[in-house]
């Protein structure tokens, strides 16, 4: 596969955390271009919840590491003070605004490759729309390259795209790494000064992130128009906030003592998990969480209670046991 | 590819037992249950900030809001005290003149998107803003989903135990 390669290879350059975040990602990232995730159409909602999230969830950390990757490279070049953010920040200075102009270009290009809903659209924007950037010298094309294929690569997973999108995108990335100029081909009809290209590309990239915010939020890809998604949310956001203060309220009541025994949940709910009758959707959850993580030192209090508990793997529960335990 | 969100879910409890340990030792019995409520979910808060453990915005925004509330516990002060300093100097340095009436829809949402997301007044740039807002989904919807369980599981243990004691 192209691309993990190149992940590899990068991973060379960047110190040892970072390469071992990329490693492990291009891992799940080749299994999840050969193998389709399923639709999102039916199912329960907790799997619609999960599938997006966890698709979303690599896209971050994607984005996590090639930003980190991408700040040792200019960390000279760009000393503001926005650097300790961290992530694809866009410095104050102007020539700097320039050159970030220019790479959200290149980003939009790679994207406009790629983010078809359809492979004609995808076939139109390969041929004609050729937006390259007049860009500097070898390392700012690198690492824009590579913050490009972070991102388009979460794109790509995001739209569930074949391997062809894939070569499609690393010949492009290819010759733009040979090139050392690119020249800029604007759309019919469009004005071409600098501003108003990187305020074009700024809103595609907006635009590019608003629809990975569509696919995380529940119900969200139906609407168009940004101020409507942004309501969506909004809305979505802020009906988690008020769910989480709900159920600390629920915590708060039941508990006399703020840390409501945890620990000892955690350490009787092998029984409860072997009655029939405990919530169905709860069960579920429990039974993904491989129980083995939890072996930790550092809980320091009812040590022996879990270890008596957890030696026994995930889920796997046997009557004896919940007979001891009660 | 589940794997993910699971890891989320599992790194958020980790932090969620220290972090209630660690206030349930620091502050003084008796409380109502409203106190109780506002040391459960900033514990939950705190978790979860912690659980991110990077270089997002919203994490530490968190982890600074958070440190007014426990200011009197110098534990908590302790580890929190380097983030409210990093905030610190992130807020003067990014903050622009701030007062224009939104126009468009899109901006009046934005706003509002800014004040919901923690430390979201500070990021100026839209495209920002809404990566911090899928970061901070994610990570919430993990903290719900496990307080979701454990309440119930809280609440199921409770009724067996009443049952058994019952019989």
């Amino acid at each position: 596969m192209d691309l993990t390669q190149g992940f590899g290879a990068r991973s060379g350059v960047v110190g040892p955390v970072t390469g071992l975040e990329s490693l492990n990602f291009s891992d799940e990232f080749r299994h999840l271009v050969a193998t389709m995730p399923p639709e999102n159409t039916g199912g329960s909602f907790t799997a619609l919840l999960e599938m997006p999230v966890t698709q979303a969830m690599e896209l971050l950390h994607f984005t996590d590491s090639s930003s980190s990757q991408a700040r040792t490279v200019t960390g000279d070049i760009a000393p503001t003070t926005l650097h300790p953010f961290g992530a694809l920040t866009f410095p104050s200075n102007s020539l700097l605004l320039d050159r970030a102009a220019r790479f959200s270009v290149i980003a939009t290009e790679h994207n406009g490759n790629i983010s078809g809903e359809t492979a004609n659209s995808l076939q139109s924007n390969s041929g004609a729309n050729l937006d390259r950037v007049k860009a500097e010298p070898a390392e700012t094309d690198s690492m824009v390259e590579n913050q490009n294929q972070n991102y388009s690569s979460g794109k790509r997973k995001e739209r569930e795209k074949k391997v062809k999108s894939s070569t499609n995108k690393t010949k492009s990335s290819v010759e733009s790494d040979k090139l050392p100029y690119v020249h800029v081909r604007a759309r019919r009809g469009q004005a071409t000064d600098n501003h108003s290209l990187a305020e074009r590309a700024r809103r595609e990239k907006i635009n590019a992130r608003m629809k990975l915010l569509q696919e995380l939020v529940p119900g969200c890809d139906k609407i168009q128009g940004t101020a409507l998604v942004l309501d969506e949310i909004i809305n979505h956001v802020q009906s988690l906030q008020r769910q989480v203060e709900m159920l600390s309220m629920r915590l708060a009541a039941v508990n006399p003592r703020v840390d409501f025994n945890l620990d000892s949940i955690l350490a009787s709910e092998n029984g409860s998990l072997m009655d029939g009758s405990f919530n169905g959707e709860s069960y579920h959850q429990l039974q993904q969480w491989p129980f083995d993580g939890y072996h930790q030192p550092e809980w320091g209090r009812e040590e022996d209670h879990h270890q008596a508990n957890f030696s026994m793997g995930s889920a796997t529960l046997h009557p004896n046991q919940v007979k001891m335990e009660l | 590819m589940m794997n993910t969100y699971n890891m989320v879910k599992q790194e958020f409890i980790k932090k969620w037992i220290n972090t209630l340990h660690m206030l349930d030792s620091s502050i003084e019995h008796p409380l109502n249950v409203t106190e109780r409520k506002n040391a459960i979910r900033l514990s939950s808060d705190l978790a979860m900030a912690a659980a991110r453990n990077g270089s997002t915005v919203w994490s530490r925004a968190l982890i600074s809001r958070s440190g007014n509330k426990t200011a009197n516990k110098p534990m908590a002060r302790r580890i929190l005290k380097k983030a409210r300093n990093r905030m610190k100097n992130r807020c003067n340095i990014l903050r622009r003149n701030g007062n224009f009436t939104a126009k468009t829809g899109v901006r009046k949402r934005t706003d509002l998107l800014k004040s919901l997301v923690p430390g979201g007044e500070l990021i100026d740039d839209k495209d920002y803003l809404i990566r911090e807002t899928l970061d901070y989904i994610v990570y919430l919807r993990a903290q719900v989903d496990v307080m979701r369980t454990v309440a119930a599981v809280d609440l199921f243990t409770r009724n067996l135990t009443n049952d058994r004691r019952n019989k």
